[in-house]
């Protein structure tokens, strides 16, 4: 990886690690992660993982470490989600929000809260799950949120135990700041859990978010995960580290709705037999976005089943990027890994970059991946116009329908029929309702 | 009295090719125009240029509405002066339901005459009362438009959309392709409940049965994109009888 001889994001961790009361044991993770960074640098386009995104916007940004900001419960009002906002945790440029936040009592062998609470407390031994999947050595975002890393959200279920009411997690940054959010969530066996994770900047002048989510799902574990990124999302890094034992269930959820620059990296490794993960993607990009999903499905046992399915709309100057890999190990007999990739794109300006990998080290594996890029279909737009639609109607009904497809994916209704309203309010009027 | 739709002198190119070398055409209030040929005769280009497909260019002659030259009117516009087209090969657009495709296209017209738009409940009345005239199974309004329908499902859908939208002038371009004698008899059925004094239909077909279940008042023959030869209805039994090869050496 090429080392970068001026790095300005190294002067946040300086910055952040001055005079922190907290355990030792994170302390040590802390300085660990710092190191770490400083060794593998930022990439550039000259590293393969990061080909088609660079960060030079990001490096070229003024930003303050994060600090604490007041923000109204009205400023949040549009994130949150009807139905869906039982159990929320706000976290405002990465400090716990108790205020905006919502903690019912749960049901024994249930936890909900924010990681803060837990360093000393945690009968599970937080100090041996936290930062323990998603790889710091080798990622250097990953490096640099534990590094900057002050909160987050821990979710966890023991064995059987299921949680119904979503947890609605908010990471909310004014800008300029420099935020780096973590979750942690930790499914027993047999256990449930849904978690919807919603990144939203307040603001005008860009911040940067480089956030981690850890989720481990032992045996037989079911967990529904939401991504959103919201308004306001200036630049966004998110490691997405999945670990899934044997029968585990896990569907994931990115939906991308706006931002400058955001990377998404969904790392899932499948460790147990007959685990299954859907991933869906959704990427609305206009005006200079730029988007990039990165994901790996490694199968590492056999029996496994992945889907994945994303799709991108790119309008204006906006760039998305899609890169999914499958990895089968030897042994992985009887794997089942689907990839599709579909980018629609509205304008000359506008670009989609694929590249779905399958890496197969075993026979006795049934995999395939596709990927489109097109225009609206002239056919469907003259269609509509020769019913009464004009121009603008007729693109906005086939870019919805386009995109909804991805939508209706979503099981969470709250969260779909939410997701639906936003759609419905960026593709305004089209269908008179 | 002025005629509902006049074409006049009309040549029509796609890519730079001439398809209609000059059609002269009018069609009065009410009456039902029956527009033969074979393949390749020109018969959906005249339906596309009526419709005003962006592709489909008039390098000569002209097409009126009610009098007025609609050749620099947009297909939309076309569509809210009470011009429908029924596709020879309907497109399907998955993640679009049935009924909202309607009620949008609908509501768009109606804005555009200055009409009060449909609210939901009085549209859903309407749609199940169009949809049981044309035989419509009530499950096909909420799914995607014309995704995974048959042949004639997609047809029949078709002609819901004209039920529902009312035109003054319909074009039906090969409607009956494809279709078995009950789909042709469902559709047939439907465009007879919606004949009327004041609306007119251009039927373009390849073959007679059609117009044994909606008899047309004229028929014409297209053939090289030149309208050669206009009739009764029984110019259809005669075609249906001879072929078009007598036609062709007439040309």
């Amino acid at each position: 990886m090429t080392i970068q001889t001026e790095n300005p994001l190294q002067s946040l961790i300086d910055a952040h690690t001055a005079g922190k009361a907290e355990p030792a044991w994170l302390s040590e993770l802390r300085a660990d992660a710092a190191d770490s960074f400083a060794a593998l640098g930022v990439p550039t386009v000259r590293h393969e993982e990061w080909r088609y995104t660079s960060l030079k916007s990001l490096l070229a940004l003024k930003l303050a470490p994060a600090a604490h900001a007041a923000v109204l419960d009205a400023d949040l009002k549009p994130y949150f989600i009807a139905g869906a906002d039982d159990i929320r945790l706000v976290f405002v440029n990465g400090h716990f929000d108790a205020a905006l936040s919502k903690l019912p009592t749960l049901p024994q062998g249930l936890l909900v809260a924010p990681l803060s609470s837990q360093f000393r407390t945690d009968d599970e031994g937080l100090p041996s799950k936290l930062a323990r999947y998603a790889d710091h050595h080798a990622q250097p975002f990953t490096a640099l949120n534990m590094a900057l890393f002050s909160d987050g959200a821990y979710i966890r279920a023991g064995r059987d135990a299921q949680l119904e009411t979503p947890v609605h997690v908010l990471y909310v940054a004014t800008a300029p700041q420099a935020t780096a959010p973590r979750t942690l969530l930790l499914a027993g066996e047999n256990a449930g859990l849904t978690l919807i994770e919603s990144f939203v900047g307040l603001g005008k002048a860009a911040g940067f978010c480089d956030a981690v989510c850890e989720i481990v799902l032992q045996q037989g574990a079911h967990v529904q995960h939401t991504r959103l990124l919201r308004d306001g999302v200036a630049h966004h890094i998110g490691w997405n580290e999945v670990r899934q034992d044997r029968d585990s269930n896990y569907t994931h959820n990115s939906i991308s709705l706006q931002a400058q620059l955001a990377r998404n990296d969904v790392n899932v490794m499948l460790t147990g037999e007959g685990a299954n993960c859907t991933l869906h993607g959704l990427v609305l990009g206009a005006g200079s976005a730029h988007v990039d999903n990165h994901i790996i499905v490694d199968h590492v046992r056999p029996r496994c089943v992945s889907k994945q399915l994303y799709r991108s709309v790119v309008d204006e100057r906006a760039r998305s990027v899609f890169s999914g890999k499958v990895i089968v190990r030897p042994g992985a007999a009887g794997t089942d890994a689907q990839q599709q990739n579909n980018n629609l794109l509205l304008s000359d300006d506008a670009r989609a970059d694929t590249k779905p990998q399958l890496e197969i080290y075993c026979d006795d594996v049934k995999c395939s991946h596709g990927a489109t890029s097109g225009q609206l279909d002239a056919a469907a737009v003259f269609f509509l116009r020769s019913r009464g639609l004009d121009v603008q109607q007729a693109r906005n009904v086939l870019t919805y329908a386009f995109a909804n497809e991805i939508i209706e994916q979503v099981t969470i209704e709250p969260v779909r029929a939410h997701l639906e309203d936003v759609m419905r309010q960026r593709f305004h009027g089209l269908l008179g309702d | 009295m002025t005629k509902l739709l006049e074409i006049k002198d009309l040549h029509v190119s796609i890519g730079g090719t001439e398809i209609i070398h000059g059609i002269d055409l009018s069609i009065g209030a009410g009456e039902v125009h029956a527009i033969m040929g074979t393949n390749g005769s020109g018969k959906s280009t005249l339906t596309k240029a009526i419709a005003g497909h962006p592709d489909y260019e008039i390098t000569r002659g002209d097409i009126l509405l009610k009098g007025k030259s609609i050749l620099a009117d947009e297909p939309e516009d076309r569509a809210r002066a009470g011009i429908f087209l029924a596709f020879q090969y309907p497109v399907e657009i998955p993640g679009v339901s049935n009924m909202y495709f309607l009620r949008a296209a609908l509501n768009a017209q109606r804005k555009a005459r200055g009409e009060a738009e449909v609210s939901g409940a009085d549209f859903l009345a309407l749609i199940k009362e169009k949809a049981k005239l044309m035989d419509i199974d009530a499950g096909l309004l909420n799914r995607s438009v014309n995704e995974g329908f048959s042949g004639g499902e997609k047809k029949r859908n078709e002609i819901l959309q004209l039920a529902v939208l009312e035109p003054t002038l319909a074009v039906l371009d090969e409607t009956d392709s494809g279709l078995d004698i009950d789909a042709l008899k469902t559709v047939a059925n439907g465009v007879n409940s919606l004949r009327d004094s004041k609306r007119s239909f251009l039927l373009v077909t390849h073959y007679q049965r059609l117009l044994n279940h909606i008899k047309p008042d004229f028929v014409h023959v297209l053939l090289d994109g030149r309208l050669v030869k206009s009739g009764g209805p029984e110019l259809a039994l005669e075609l249906e009888e001879k072929g078009y090869a007598w036609l062709e050496q007439t040309v």
